[in-house]
């Protein structure tokens, strides 16, 4: 039976569970744009969104800077970054139609920035410490950390901006054209590089979104950006590969499974669960969970 | 005189494919020129390779007297050829409006767009009528007019159909053809590509018949419509 105790937990569980599952929609969300106009998995987004929380740690700790106030800085530089990497390390292999290459640019992006953080900031995890970090405020009696609710707060917002763009912006229906097909799209004089290069521009600035969000609740070290990718994989096979809004509502989704299972089952099968699901979702239903009711944003 | 659009010796190439072998061809202003020949006589490879879609193994295409030959598909866009490829090339997921809005991307179009779309509605009242639904869900005939409505956006000063009445019904046919006689009439440049020999010649001033990526025959599509030759080959199951 159910008493008001184990209510109250599983409360907090979902809660959890939603808060840090935006996170991997948010960076589902960033993946979902790149593969839409250059068809590869870009597996360096978690390494970024890292290499973000370094930043938001360095600007802290260096100019006292508040994690939540440098993403003013942090969003627009990881833009530009974005749309650097693609013209610096993408241009000429996204011209290919083998897109193995770019998968493989995107590996050797990934290990090189773990690298580089490992040495600016050595292989030990950080955090960061804030007046509010330990803030939380009671809903229907649970306890919910302000800094979580947040992060929940910049994933939605971020969502929905990128939403709005692609749907009411030229250049963002340019980018919905190209991604379903880009020859089309360069018969209407679309430059596949000028979109590719946006899809970038704000996959990173998504990742710094996310970056700012993992800083403020989270420890994290250099090697934590793979796994994370891979939870933003599961989160876009979750929510439909090219579907924007069912990306974060993925992410969503493994953050509940995987706060569900550690706490009913144990942490330490919460990952495996979260791939199990992730084999059976392509196994049975590779378009997606949320196919028939969200389409393509 | 110099020709709108002059292709020399063009021969393409899909891999290790070889589909085009030394092709010659023009197109003049305001002309309507078919491009005729069975499936798989290469009229969509050259199409391709004039709006940049396909590099040429060697040979020139001149289009305002410039190369085109190098120069990648959204900047031949730009100079003036609109192509509608085979299968329409429709972003199915966007709204008839958004496909309508993306034919006006290029800057030097955009200032035109409230007008050119005036003037496609004219020509295509259902477009109006469905212009908050999915490409995707239109019926084929409808398809392929607002791939032909996109097209015309852009106000090209040259205009590539690539099968128009592929997998149309025959009413459809006829409207699509009567499309292309009306166009010519307002002055529009047109390539058309078509397997619907006997309606592509009617339509056309001049046409091409291609043979297994060689040019078969040419000259005024009134003479090649008389010819015996293409008569029996292509027409005469027909009868």
């Amino acid at each position: 039976m159910l008493d008001i105790l184990s209510v109250r937990l599983v409360v907090e569980i979902f809660i959890n569970g939603v808060l840090f599952g935006a996170m991997y929609g948010v960076a589902a969300v960033g993946l979902s744009l790149i593969f839409g106009t250059m068809r590869i998995i870009f597996i360096a987004q978690g390494t970024i969104i890292v290499l973000a929380a370094y930043v938001v740690y360095w600007l802290f700790n260096t100019f006292g800077l508040d994690p939540y106030l440098s993403l003013v800085v942090v969003a627009p530089l990881a833009f530009a970054t974005g749309a650097t990497t693609y013209r610096f390390l993408f241009r000429k292999a996204a011209a290919m139609a083998d897109k193995n290459t770019s998968l493989l640019i995107a590996v050797g992006l990934m290990f090189l920035v773990q690298n580089v953080i490992s040495f600016v900031w050595t292989p030990n995890p950080k955090s960061i410490i804030t007046s509010y970090t330990a803030v939380g405020f009671e809903v229907f009696g649970s306890r919910i950390s302000v800094t979580r609710s947040i992060s929940l707060v910049i994933a939605l917002a971020a969502t929905a901006a990128v939403v709005l763009f692609l749907r009411r912006t030229l250049v963002g229906k340019a980018v919905r054209a190209a991604s379903e097909n880009m020859q089309a799209a360069m018969l209407m004089g679309i430059d596949p590089h000028r979109v590719n290069a946006i899809a970038f521009a704000i996959g990173f600035a998504l990742a710094g979104a996310a970056g700012v969000a993992l800083a403020t609740t989270y420890p994290f070290d250099p090697y934590y950006g793979f796994s994370f990718a891979l939870k933003a994989l599961i989160a876009l096979a979750l929510g439909g590969i090219g579907n924007v809004v069912g990306a974060l509502l993925g992410g969503i989704l493994l953050g509940l499974i995987e706060s569900f299972s550690s706490f009913f089952i144990s942490a330490g099968w919460a990952d495996a669960i979260a791939y199990a699901v992730f084999l059976l979702v392509l196994m049975f239903r590779p378009e997606g969970l949320f196919a028939t009711s969200f389409k393509k944003a | 005189m110099n020709h709108l659009l002059e292709i020399k010796d063009l021969s393409v190439a899909y891999g290790d494919v070889q589909a085009l072998w030394d092709v010659s061809a023009h197109v003049d202003e305001g002309t309507v020129v078919s491009v005729v020949g069975a499936n798989g006589a290469g009229k969509s490879t050259l199409m391709r390779a004039i709006s940049g879609l396909l590099e040429p193994l060697s040979g020139d295409i001149l289009f305002r007297g410039e190369t085109l030959v190098g120069v990648p598909a959204q900047e031949i866009t730009a100079r003036g050829i609109s192509h509608v490829p085979e299968g329409r090339g429709l972003f199915t997921q966007l709204t008839v409006q958004e496909n309508l809005e993306l034919g006006a991307y290029l800057a030097h179009v955009r200032p035109h767009f409230a007008a050119s779309l005036d003037h496609v509605f004219t020509l295509f009242p259902k477009l109006k009528e469905r212009r908050g639904q999915k490409a995707g869900s239109l019926s084929g005939g409808e398809q392929q007019m607002l791939a032909i409505g996109r097209a015309l956006i852009a106000r090209p000063k040259l205009l590539i159909l690539d099968e128009p009445s592929l997998g149309l019904s025959p009413l459809v046919v006829r409207q699509m053809f009567e499309l292309i006689a009306r166009l010519h009439d307002e002055g529009v440049t047109l390539l058309l590509v078509e397997q619907n020999i006997r309606q592509a010649l009617k339509a056309a001033d001049r046409a091409y018949v291609l043979q297994t990526g060689h040019v078969a025959m040419q000259g005024e599509a009134a003479a090649l419509l008389e010819n015996p030759q293409v008569q029996k080959t292509y027409m005469g199951a027909l009868d």
